[in-house]
C-alpha cells in the first residue's frame, strides 16, 4: 500500500493531521529526529561535551598550582615533544599495538579455521572459546599474573622443566618479560571476538566453489591460498581495524599487571595519560596527550567508520 | 573444509589445534583449580596439575576480605542499570537511523559512531569534573552513567543494522491503519526484536561489569566500590599476596558473566558481529 492512497481513503485523523502540516515527509522527519533524541542527549553529555572540553584544555596550564586554567597556546604540545618518556610511550605503544594485534589476527584465524572443520563437541569447543573475551579485567590480570608468577607461577615451572631456559624468569619485573606478559595477556582475551569475526567469515564461503577446486586437485594449502583468504579479505581488514582502535586504547590489565612498569617498559598511552590525569593531576598535559593519542587512532577510525556507514 | 585425510595434515592441523586450544582454556583450568589448592600446594616452586587436597578455605578468605559480597551487589546494580540504560537510548536511535529519512541523519551517525573511537581514558579526564559539577561524582549513578561512553556507538549500530532487516511494509500498513508512531515501535517492531535487545543489553552489561578505569577513577568509598578495582585493592597491593584468594573471588566475579554467557552466546555473536561481515 502506498502513502497517497492512505491520504486519499477515510484516513484516521492522525496521518491526515500529518499530512495538512506539511505532508507525511514532514511526518518522518520530526518523528525520525524524536526517536533520535534521547540517545543523542546523552551522547552530548558523556561524550561530545567531554571530548570538546578535553580540546580545550589541551591548550590551557591547568595543574594542582593552577586551579584557574591559564590558556598558554601550544605550550603543552611543545612540552610533550621536548620529553622524552612520553615519546617514549608512543614507541612503546607502537610495539604493543604491533604485537597484540598481529599474534591475534594470526592465532583468531587458525582458531577459527579449526572450529570450521566438523567434529563432535564443536558447538561447545565454540561457545567455551568465549570464556577468556567475558571475564573481568581485574580476573584477567589475576590470572596471568600468577602464571607469570616468577617464584610459583606455572610458566617458571613448565619453561625450566622442559629445558627452554636455565633458571626461573622474572617475568613482570623485567623490562622485555612485563612487555610479553602483556602482549600475550592482551591476545589472550581478544583471541575469542577475532575469531568470531572469522568465523562469520568463513561460514559465508561458497561450498560448491571449495568444492569445485578440490576437485581441480586443489590441496589444503592452495585452497587457503587461492580462494578462503581472499573471501576472508574484507573480514581481515575489519578485524585489524578494530584492533588497532581497541589495542590503541587498552588500559585495564596493562595498569593491573605492571602498572606501567618496570621503568616505563609497559607505559603505553592509555597509561600515560591516566597517571597524567589522576596521579599528578596536570589536565592540561594530559588532554594536549590525549588528543595526541586521538590522532594516532584516527587513520584506523577513517576506515572503520567508513566501512560501518557503508549504504548507510 | 580442510581435507585432513593426509598424515602431514592431521599432524600440522592437530598440534596447531591442541596448541591454540592449551594456550586459550589452559588459564582458565588454572584459575579454577588454584582457588582449591590448600597454600601448602599452592606455594610450590613445581605446582601440581590438580589439586591433591582440595580446600574451600580460600572462598572462605574471599568472603571475608575485602566485602566481595558488597562488590559483587554493587557491580551487579550499576551494571544492570548501565545496561538498561544504554539498551533505552540506543534502541530509539537505531531505529531512527534505520526507518526514518531526514536531513543530518548521516552526519549525527557518524558522530556517534565516532564516539567508540575517543579514547576512554580522554574523555575521562573530562567526565570527571563534569561528573563532580552533576554531584554524581563518587556514586553508582554517576558511574551508571559514564558507562554509556562504552556502549552506546555499538549499541546504536548493532539496532541499526539489526532494524534495516525489519521490513519498513510492517511499519506502513500499521502507519496506514492510523497507529501511533510509538505504538508502531512498541507494539510490531520491538516484538520482532528480542534477540537484538538481549545482545545489547548482554553487550552493555559486559562493559560495566568488566571495566577497571572508571570504576577506580570514578567512585572512591570503599561501600560503594564494584568488584574490578575491588579486588585489585584486596589482592594486589599486597607485599604478600594472595593468590589463592584472589582466584577464589575471581570465579565468584566471573561467574554471574560467564553463566549469562553460557545461554544467550548465539544470539550474542550474531548480533556483535552484525554488518561487519559481507
Amino acid at each position: 500500500m502506498t502513502m497517497t492512497s492512505v491520504e486519499g481513503s477515510a484516513a484516521p485523523m492522525r496521518v491526515s493531521a500529518h499530512a495538512r502540516k506539511g505532508g507525511l515527509k514532514a511526518h518522518e522527519r520530526r518523528v525520525g529526529r524524536l526517536f533520535l533524541l534521547p540517545a543523542l542527549a546523552a551522547f552530548t553529555l558523556v561524550i561530545l561535551f567531554p571530548f570538546l572540553r578535553a580540546l580545550a584544555v589541551a591548550f590551557t596550564r591547568s595543574d594542582l598550582q593552577t586551579p584557574e586554567p591559564i590558556f598558554v597556546g601550544l605550550a603543552n604540545f611543545r612540552a610533550i615533544l621536548a620529553t622524552p618518556e612520553i615519546i617514549g610511550a608512543f614507541v612503546t605503544t607502537a610495539v604493543y599495538v604491533g604485537l597484540a594485534t598481529a599474534g591475534t589476527v594470526v592465532l583468531g584465524l587458525g582458531w577459527a579455521l579449526i572450529l570450521n572443520q566438523s567434529f563432535r563437541g564443536r558447538a561447545v569447543l565454540r561457545a567455551v572459546t568465549l570464556i577468556p573475551w567475558v571475564l573481568p579485567s581485574t580476573v584477567t590480570a589475576f590470572v596471568w599474573g600468577w602464571i607469570f608468577n616468577s617464584r610459583f607461577g606455572v610458566l617458571n615451572a613448565a619453561l625450566v622443566g622442559v629445558g627452554a631456559i636455565p633458571y626461573p624468569t622474572a617475568w613482570l619485573s623485567t623490562t622485555g618479560g612485563a612487555m610479553t606478559a602483556v602482549v600475550i595477556t592482551k591476545i589472550w582475551f581478544s583471541i575469542p571476538l577475532f575469531m568470531s569475526f572469522f568465523l562469520a567469515g568463513l561460514q559465508s564461503l561458497d561450498r560448491e566453489q571449495i568444492d569445485a577446486a578440490r576437485v581441480d586437485g586443489a590441496g589444503n594449502f592452495a585452497l587457503l591460498r587461492d580462494h578462503i583468504l581472499p573471501h576472508l579479505r574484507p573480514v581481515l581488514l575489519v578485524v585489524i581495524v578494530l584492533g588497532v582502535i581497541g589495542n590503541l586504547q587498552h588500559f585495564d590489565t596493562i595498569f593491573a599487571l605492571t602498572g606501567g612498569g618496570p621503568v616505563r617498559a609497559t607505559s603505553v598511552l592509555s597509561i600515560e595519560v591516566y597517571r597524567r590525569a589522576f596521579d599528578q593531576w596536570d589536565l592540561g598535559m594530559a588532554s594536549a596527550l590525549g588528543l595526541l593519542w586521538v590522532a594516532t587512532i584516527m587513520p584506523a577510525a577513517y576506515f572503520y567508520l567508513r566501512h560501518l556507514l557503508k549504504g548507510a | 573444509m580442510l581435507d585432513l585425510s593426509s598424515r602431514t595434515a592431521k599432524i600440522v592441523f592437530g598440534s596447531a589445534a591442541i596448541l591454540i586450544a592449551l594456550f586459550l582454556f589452559f588459564p582458565i583450568y588454572w584459575l579454577a583449580i588454584s582457588a582449591f589448592k590448600p597454600n601448602a600446594e599452592l606455594y610450590r616452586i613445581t605446582p601440581t596439575l590438580y589439586p591433591h587436597d582440595p580446600v574451600l578455605t580460600h572462598f572462605a578468605t574471599a568472603f571475608g576480605r575485602g566485602n566481595l559480597m558488597q562488590q559483587l551487589r554493587n557491580s551487579l546494580v550499576v551494571s544492570c542499570s548501565a545496561a538498561a540504560l544504554n539498551t533505552l537510548l540506543a534502541i530509539y536511535a537505531g531505529y531512527s537511523f534505520a526507518k526514518f529519512r531526514y536531513s543530518g541523519r548521516r552526519l549525527v551517525m557518524v558522530f556517534l559512531l565516532s564516539a567508540q573511537v575517543f579514547p576512554f581514558g580522554l574523555l575521562l579526564i573530562s567526565l570527571y569534573p563534569i561528573v563532580t559539577s552533576l554531584g554524581l561524582i563518587d556514586s553508582r549513578a554517576g558511574l551508571t552513567l559514564s558507562y554509556i561512553v562504552f556502549a552506546l556507538p555499538v549499541s546504536t549500530y548493532m539496532f541499526y543494522s539489526y532494524f534495516t532487516q525489519v521490513p519498513s511494509e510492517m511499519i506502513e500498513a500499521a502507519r496506514a491503519d492510523g497507529a501511533g508512531e510509538l505504538r508502531i515501535f512498541h507494539t510490531i517492531v520491538l516484538p520482532v526484536s528480542i534477540p537484538a535487545v538481549v545482545t545489547v543489553f548482554l553487550y552493555g552489561f559486559m562493559w560495566s561489569w568488566n571495566d577497571l578505569l572508571y570504576a577506580m577513577t570514578l567512585i572512591v568509598s570503599e561501600d560503594k566500590r564494584t568488584i574490578g578495582p575491588g579486588m585489585l585493592l584486596a589482592y594486589l597491593n599486597e607485599v604478600n599476596s594472595d593468590w589463592g584468594g584472589a582466584m577464589a573471588a575471581s570465579i565468584m566475579a566471573s561467574a554471574p558473566i560467564v553463566v549469562a554467557f553460557a545461554f544467550l552466546q548465539r544470539w550474542f555473536i550474531q548480533g556483535v558481529t552484525a554488518g561487519s561481515v559481507k
